[in-house]
Parts: structure tokens; sequence; C-alpha cells
């Protein structure tokens, strides 16, 4: 026993070391190193920095998404980098939290006390819900891939920013698409969601939509968001009958759905918010059982011919990869860290002296109209009352195995 | 009256793959009186492999089963080895919590060789559905169904006939007794862990083919707790039985019960269930009573 | 005065009162004072990061003694931890939130309401035993977190309620620092409290309990009241570090109170020790730390191979797995039983062998 106990010894050892290493790196900034891409900034000694803590989901739940879109958002800082941002010096750490909230807890003390970070770039319904009290005690703006209605609350979530439009907003779209496009008498919808706060932000909004405009929601089914199979749901759903279903999900349930469906011969028209489309969607079920299904397309697809895909091409190439090699969840990443990153800029240009601080790239991001996102998402203004960004979606079909926008940038308001 | 039949079919068929996945379970406690919760890594880790096998190497899916399972008892030996042996005479919390150590070093351990993204199996069964008289089932589960009754069959003749399974049962029933007629409890113990590993990986490569293979897959681990529970710790038919009931319950629940309740009772009736059948039969439908002397 | 390291040398005590005394000699009552002292003072020598910490780590602590009177003290195994710590935190966020009333009455009621509703959910324990009970509580866990998620009218559902941080009067405890002493105060309370439990005639009950139920029913104790009563007196004080936790983050919701807590805290006292009121605050620290210092040590690595990150993530799962296991092979008395040995061999050094 005597040798295990020495094995023990020097593996506490080890880990006392560790943490009183940590201890000890403490006040010199161990900024760079959570990061892939290149975020060391300007070498301008008269720069200001503004560092940005990311909190991403590589490693769990949702990773099939998370780990694209922190690879955009870290993508797009180091390309603006690498242009180089007169006096200014944007810094991106990014942690992974797993989808595990209590982390995300601690992974946002680390940023608030340990890095000195001004805003964030959070990932997750859970996470953004869970720190927007703390975030707007803080003063941190906080932007986020979560879409919830209730982030635009400015009174709860005073810092909260919408980058594209919410999973209401988007919903909402998508009943006036149907009502508009539907033929023969008053179009029948059902709701598929799953049972956490994602997937339930959208519902009431759309139920009361849907009766405002004369679209008659017949049916809901709660399906997990980790589910194999959704049989028992879809036929209760085909009880009803409906025309179209509406799904809010992420890759994983939605191909469930789409499979189950197939196989039970449902013939309901199945649609998605922004969660269930992307390339993605095709790791799980073949081109023939997606065909025909259209969601909500809140970024272009890479090497789609928009003028904002450009950039993206050329960080992309330089990094000697290709356009295949990214998917659309990237490209949302991207443009989520575009958004703060005009924010910032627009507060060192209203405080052109002293540190910038998150109650101030708040304001500049307030103070953004009209930002032009070169058709790779729909352009975003906020005020000081608005945080919601947008209102305007693309729909998209599935055809042949690729998405294919069906119409331009449009909202339930047009 | 089709809805009704479809979701006992459904029930069934979902069931058979439960009730592998609880034979896994019961297996290990049946020989050595620990509960792996590691249970759903196992699952986890076979499809990875077969995956491997069959998408990289291009090996021909009967030869890719068999390898899957040569690699799945090793993996079973081996955690025995390194795991369960140590912990010989600890307490049944020692050993529950370092079978879910053993979970998240496993799950760990996959992540960094495989990621985190789903990957589907190619299709190595029939994808039409097949119907009878208004019933849909595909032939996946149908295969799932019959490889459960098989094993129900093997097992109870296993146990009850074969020297291995009495084996097994003499060192379950009485450690010291079973050693000091001559068996070797290392090798038994050895056998059991293959052997529920093996069982595992079926249950993996059937429930990846419906679903594709993700880290998800693992949580059927929790899920499949009910049912064994049910069944009763140490029963193989039990296993087989609770994941039938549990099964049907869950489909019939959710098809007749989820309108009223706003939905997602799939998840919670399994325990529900489990709860209500432990106040009147405190050791499953058909675990056997332990006796305590004091 | 006498010399402050005199140890006993000997039992020469001579009443009951005596023996069981806490802080018999004047070097215990000494060395009690400076932990308390080196507690209260430690946020004027740390970052306010670390103090964000350690306060996680003192409401972890709480939570894990409440867990270890359950487990290490009565012998009933519990995998419904998290559930518990959501109805304190949910009990708090509607009194305050919903209700209105100040926090100093909401934290003793989400207290009490928690141990009630985990004396309901310990009944089960009069019929099952072992991993049976776990079972059971197991589905406690779910079927709590499923009526919270549901009862959408008085626990806002799936997306959770939003609290406020406490005040006494102008004060509110709005800084690290401020909600840091809130914790140590009520963790100290809480020791006392659980190390005081060992020596009444309940104590006793809970452990006789734990060696052999069927032995204790026979010499009179009453088994069905002694194992709800230890459900309901766990369950009261991980109801008030859920409460803790809840004003801390300011949020509730469903997804915080996951299967994955529940293990964590079973894992805090395994490694730390069962039965131990030490044991369960070592635990505490140490599972709330080692994902912290794996990510560090991970940061560390990075900067040599950046394209390993994702590895290296994956590897933190990895690493709690095998250092829970190795803690289990190695040392099952856990963290505390690796101390007292440390103190044992400074004890008798140098006549150590």
């Amino acid at each position: 026993m005597k040798k295990s106990k020495k094995l023990l010894w020097m593996l506490l050892s080890a880990l006392v070391v560790l943490v009183l290493a940590a201890c000890g790196g403490d006040d010199d900034s161990a900024t760079d190193s959570g990061t892939k891409g290149d975020s060391g900034g300007s070498t301008d000694s008269n720069a200001r920095e503004v560092i940005i803590g990311g909190l991403w989901d590589l490693t769990g739940g949702t990773s099939d998404v998370g780990a694209p879109f922190a690879e955009g958002a870290e993508a797009y800082v180091g390309y603006i980098n690498s242009k180089g941002i007169e006096g200014l010096n944007i810094k991106l750490i990014g942690k992974d939290y797993g989808y595990v909230i209590p982390e995300a807890q601690k992974l946002y003390q680390e940023h608030r006390d340990k890095a000195g970070v001004q805003a964030i770039i959070g990932f997750g319904t859970g996470d953004t819900e869970a720190l927007r009290q703390q975030v707007a005690a803080d003063e941190f703006p906080f932007v986020s891939g979560s879409l919830s209605e209730n982030l635009k609350d400015t009174k709860e979530s005073p810092y909260n920013f919408l980058v594209a439009a919410s999973y209401s907003d988007q919903g909402r779209a998508l009943l006036k698409w149907i009502k508009d496009n539907h033929e023969g008498g008053e179009p029948t919808v059902a709701l598929l969601y799953n049972d956490t706060a994602f997937g339930r932000s959208p519902v009431e909004d759309m139920k009361a939509y849907a009766k405002e405009i004369g679209v008659k929601v017949v049916d809901e089914q709660v399906i997990d968001v980790k589910a194999t199979e959704a049989q028992s749901q879809l036929l209760n759903m085909e009880k009803k009958n409906p025309d179209y279903a509406i799904i809010q999900q992420t890759w994983a349930a939605t191909s469930t759905i789409l499979r189950d469906a197939k196989t039970l011969e449902i013939d309901t028209q199945f649609m998605g918010l922004n969660w269930t489309t992307g390339e993605g969607l095709f790791d799980n079920v073949d081109a023939a059982t997606a065909e025909g299904y259209m969601g909500v397309l809140i970024n272009s697809m890479p090497g789609d011919d928009v003028p904002g895909m450009a950039e993206i091409e050329e960080y992309v190439t330089g990094k000697g990869k290709k356009m295949e090699d990214i998917n659309q969840k990237f490209v949302q990443g991207w443009v989520t860290a575009k958004i703060m990153v005009e924010g910032i800029k627009k507060a060192a240009e209203l405080y052109p002296d002293g540190d910038i601080k998150g109650a101030q790239i708040r304001e500049g991001m307030e103070s953004l109209t009209d930002l032009d996102l070169g058709g790779v998402a729909a352009n975003v203004s906020y005020s000081a009352d608005n945080h919601a960004g947008t209102k305007e979606i693309r729909i998209g079909v599935v055809k042949d195995g690729k998405w294919e926008a069906i119409t331009d940038y449009i909202s339930f308001e047009d | 009256m089709t809805f009704f039949l479809q979701m006992l079919s459904n029930g069934i068929v979902v069931g058979s793959i439960y009730g592998l996945v609880a034979l896994g379970f019961v297996l290990i406690y049946r020989a050595s009186g620990a509960l792996n919760l590691a249970n759903g890594e196992f699952v986890l880790f076979g499809p990875y492999i077969c995956l491997v096998l069959l998408t990289s190497y291009n090996v021909p899916f009967y030869i890719a089963i068999i390898i899957t399972l040569i690699v799945s008892a090793i993996l079973g030996l081996v955690v025995e080895r390194l795991v369960i042996r140590p912990l010989q005479h600890a307490p049944a919390i020692s050993v529950i919590m370092a079978t879910l150590g053993l979970a998240s070093l496993l799950a760990g351990a996959i992540h960094m060789i495989w990621g985190h993204g789903t990957k589907i199996f190619p299709p190595v069964f029939p994808q039409t559905p097949l119907k009878f008289g208004g019933v849909i089932v595909t032939p996946v589960y149908l295969w799932s169904f019959v490889i459960v009754m098989v094993l129900l069959v093997v097992f109870t003749v296993f146990f009850k006939y074969s020297k291995m399974g009495l084996a097994m049962r003499a060192v379950a029933d009485d450690q010291g007794a079973a050693q000091s007629v001559g068996m070797s409890v290392k090798f038994v113990y050895a056998v059991t862990w293959s052997i529920a590993a093996m069982v595992a990986a079926v249950g993996g490569v059937l429930l990846g083919n419906i679903s594709g293979v993700s880290p998800i897959m693992a949580t059927i681990g929790l899920t499949v707790l009910p049912v064994v529970i049910l069944g009763g710790l140490d029963s193989v038919a039990g296993a087989i039985i609770g994941g039938f009931l549990i099964g049907i319950v869950q489909n019939i629940a959710g098809g007749y019960l989820d309108p009223l309740v706003g939905g997602g009772l799939k998840e919670v009736v399994p325990f529900i269930i489990v709860l209500l059948i432990l106040m009147i039969k405190p050791h499953g439908l058909f675990g056997s009573k332990g006796i305590e002397r004091v | 005065m006498r010399n402050l390291f005199v140890r006993e040398s000997g039992n020469y005590k001579t009443s009951y009162v005596n023996d069981m005394k806490l802080f018999g000699t004047v070097s215990q009552k000494v060395k009690i004072a400076v932990i308390v002292g080196v507690l209260l003072l430690v946020p004027l020598f740390t970052s306010n990061y670390w103090i964000g910490l350690l306060t996680l780590c003192a409401i972890s602590a709480i939570g894990a003694i409440g867990l270890n009177i359950l487990t290490g003290f009565t012998g009933q195994i519990s995998i419904g931890v998290g559930a518990f710590l959501g109805v304190g935190g949910y009990t708090s966020a509607i009194i305050t939130s919903t209700y209105g009333l100040s926090f100093w009455i909401s934290l003793p009621l989400a207290g009490l309401i928690t141990a009630i509703v985990g004396g309901i959910f310990g009944l089960p324990a009069l019929r099952l035993k072992g991993l049976y009970l776990a079972i059971a509580t197991l589905a406690a866990q779910v079927i709590i977190l499923f009526i919270i998620s549901r009862w959408t009218s008085v626990t806002g559902g799936t997306s959770g309620m939003v609290l406020s941080r406490p005040s006494i009067g102008s004060f509110t405890f709005m800084s690290n620092t401020s909600y840091y002493y809130l914790a140590i105060v009520i963790l100290l309370l809480t020791v006392l409290y659980a190390t005081n439990l060992l020596r009444t005639r309940v104590g006793r009950a809970f452990l006789a309990v734990r060696d052999r139920d069927i032995a204790a029913q026979i010499m009179g104790i009453n088994l069905f009241k002694y194992k709800v009563l230890a459900f309901a007196v766990s369950s009261f004080f991980v109801g008030i570090a859920g409460a803790l936790l809840a004003h801390y983050t300011m949020i509730v919701s469903p997804e915080l109170y996951s299967t994955t807590v529940s293990i964590e805290y079973l894992a805090m006292i395994l490694i730390g020790g069962l039965g131990s009121v030490f044991g369960s605050i070592i635990g505490a620290v140490f599972i709330t730390l080692l994902p912290v210092s794996l990510g560090m040590a991970i940061d560390m690595v990075t900067v040599y191979f950046p394209d390993l990150y994702h590895l290296l993530s994956a590897f933190k799962e990895f690493a709690f797995g095998l250092v829970i296991i190795l803690f289990l092979i190695f040392e099952p008395g856990g963290l505390a039983h690796i101390w007292l040995n440390i103190k044992k061999y400074f004890k008798l050094w140098p006549f150590s062998y």
C-alpha cells in the first residue's frame, strides 16, 4: 500500500502546486491563453484595449452548433485585428462551459474579476438568461447566440442585445408567410418544441400572433431536446391533421422529428426556426428525408453570393482552409462578433479619451443604426429603448441536400 | 384503435432497446453486487468502434460487429481489473460513486478521441418501414426486438444450466463459499463484466442505427435505471419485461396524457412508475428479497 | 497561562460533560479563534475573483454538510440533492420576488419548506434500502424538476425567475466581499450545528441507523421517525444553500439543478470523507475548485499547443472522473482521513511509525 500512498501524495502535491501557480498568476493577465485565433492587436502604444469575454459551448449538449459559432466569433476578431483598428486593441478570450450553467457562472466571474473584460459574447439561452442580472449590475453589454424574446426587455435585461430576429419574431414571420402562401381556407399549424427556456421561448407569442392574423394553432407537442424518437408525439399531432408544423429545436431533435415523420408517412409541411436550419441537419438525416423542409435563415450560407461573404472568404482562405470547411453557424458567430466590435468602435468615437468601459460600449451599440452587414445577415439598428436589432429573416427550403433561400430579408411587419 | 396499436408496438420495440441496456446492469449486479452507472458509456463506446470500422476501413458489417464485441469485452475486462477489483470490499456507495467517476472518465475519453458531433451509421438495415395492418414499424426496431428475445432465452438458459452461469450465481450468493469450493472469483468477475460490456455494445449499435451515434446516447444509462429497478436488480427476465413495460407505459402515457399536462411526460413517467412500484414491491417486480442478518 | 501547544496525553476526563465538550483545552479554543479570524480576514488579502470563488465554495460546503448528514451520518444514499437545491432557490425566489418579503424571512422559510419536501420524499426510505433508495431519490429529483418546469404560474416555468441581492436597511449585499461574509457566517453556524448534532440523542440515533438499522430498531429507535428526520434536517441545509446560491447569482431556472449537480455533491462528500463535517467542507472546496484549476492548467498548456483546445476541454471531464476513481481506490476515507493522517504524523513526530 506504500507505493500507492506515494502516488497519491505526488498527485495531491501536483494539484496544490497547480492551484498555487494559479494564485500566483493572478495579477498578470493570462489573457490570450483561452483562444485559438490570433487576437493580438495592433502595436500602436496609444491604442486603447478592450477585452471581450466569450462563453462557448464546445463540449456540451449543443456543441454541434456551439463549436462553429465560437470559431466564427474568434475568427472575426482575428480578422479585424489583422486589418488593425485605429486606436483600438480588441481581444477576445473564449472559454468553454459545456452548457453547464454553474460553470458559466464561474467562468463569468473569471472573465470579470481576472481578465477584466468589458463585454461578453455568450452562446446559449441558459447562460444568457442566467447571467443577465449580473451583467446588468456589472454593466457589461452581452450579445449571444440566444434570441429569446425576453432579452428585448430593457427593464429586465438592460445590457442584453439581440443580433438577429428573436425566436418570437421568427415564428411570427413564418406564420405570416403561411397565411400569405397557403391555398385553400384557414391554414392549421402545430408547434413542436422542447421543454427548456429555449424551446418554450416563442410559443406563447406565436400563438397570440396566429390568433391575430387568422391562422389556427391546432396542436402543441413537447419533444425532448435529446429525443431519439418522437413517434407518440407525432402521431398525436397527426390526429389533428395540421397543414404545417413549426419546430423550435436544435439539429438533433429536428432530425429525429423529420425521420419519424417520414417513417409514419405524415404529410405535414415542416418548418423550423433558426437553430433547426443549416448544414448540420444533414449529419443526421439523409437528403431525401429532409427534402422540402423549410426554415428560417438568419445568416447566409458560406459561399452565398453576397458582398459580406467576401471578407469571410478572405479570412478563411488566408488560413489555408476552404469555404466548405465552415458552416452557417460559423457565419452566425462571425456576425455576432462583428456587431459587438462595431459597437465598440462607435463607443471609441463617442468617447475619444480614457478607458472604454462596458457602459460606454452599450451606448456605442445603442447608436448603431442600420448597420450594413453586407447581406450576410439582416441589418441591425439599436437605440436606448430598443435592443432587438432587427425583425427580418429569410426563409429557405432544402433542395437536393442544400439550403436555398426562397425569400429576401422580410419581417412579419411587411 | 390504430393509434393505440401504434403506441403499443412503438412501446414494445423501444422497450426492447431499454431491455438490452438494462440487461447490462442486471448482469453486473447479479454477479458482483455493484450498480454500474457507467453502462451508458459502455453503450456509447461500441457504436463508435463499429462506425470507425465500417466507414474508415470498409469492413463488412458482420465482421465489424464481431470486432466491436471483442473490443467491448476487452473494455469490460480492463474496467473490472482497474476499477472494480480494488473496490471489492468497499461499501455500496463507494462502488456507485466509482462507476459515476468511470462514466465521466469514459465520456471524456470518447469526447477526446471522437469529438462531440453526431455521426450517422451507413444504412445496414433496410430503411423502408414495414406495415402490419396500419401499424408501422421500422426494420431496425424489429431486429432489436428479435435480438432481445433471443438474448432473454440465451441468458436464462445460461444462468440455469451452464457451468459459467452457475458459477456466477454462486459467486453472487456467497463469495467466500464459492471460493472455498474452488471457483476463481476473479475469473467470474472478469467474464461478467466482459459479457455485460458486449451486451451494452449490441444495444449501442442498434440505438446508433436508429438515431445516429452521438454523446447524447449515453444518457440512456440514467433513463434505463427505472427499468432496472422496476424489474428487480438481479432478474434477467425482470430487466427485459421491465423494459417492455416502461416502453409501453411511456408511449401510452405520452400518447394519451401529454395533451393534458402540456407535454414532456415521456421522461418523467418511468420515474413515477418506479416510485409507485417500489412502494408496493420494494425489490422490484421480480427481484429477490435480500435477507438481512443483524 | 499554560503552553499553547500542550496536547492532552492520556484521558483524564472525570465527567460526561467534560468528555463531550467541544472546546475543552485552551489550545482548542485558540485554534478555533484563529481559523475563524483567518476566514473573516481573507477578503483583505485576496482578489475579487478568489473571494467570489470562495463564496461559491462556502455555499457548496453548506449543501455538502446537509448531504453528509443524510448519507454520512444516517447512511441513506440520496441522488436528489440538485432538486432540493432547486426547491430552496425557488422558494426564496417566490417569497422575495412574488410576495415581496425580505430575504431574512425567506432564507429560513426556504430551509423549512425544503425540509418538508425532503421529509415527504424521505418516506420511501422506510421501505427501501441501499440502491433502491438511491433510485427513489433520483426519481424525486426528476419529478421535482418536472413540477418546477410545469407549474408556470408560480415558478415562471422554464424561463426561471429573477432575484435580487439581500439588503439590511440601506446596505445591499452587492459586492463579492459582502456576500462572502454572509456565506461564511451561515457556514460557521451550519458547522456548529452539525458538529453538535453528533453529540445529541438524535445524532447518535442517526449513527445507529447507519450502522445497523434493524439492530437500532430492536434497541428502541423509531426507524421511521429518525429516517424522515434525517431527510428533513439534511434538506433544510440544502435548501438554505440553494437559497443563498439563488440570491448570489440572482436567477433560478430548472436547468441549474440537474442530475449533474447531484452527482457533484455526492462526489464532494465522498472525496471529502463520509460522515465528517470537516470532510464535507474540504470536499466542497476541492470539487468546486477542480474545474477551475484544470482550466488554468489547460490554459497554460494551450499557449504551447493552441490546436489542442478542444481536446483539452474534454480532458476536464476525463480528469474529474479519474480523480474520483483514484480517491476511491487509494483513500476511501477521503481528504478528511488524509488530513487526520497528517495531524497524527505531526502529533507523533518524531516517533511516528
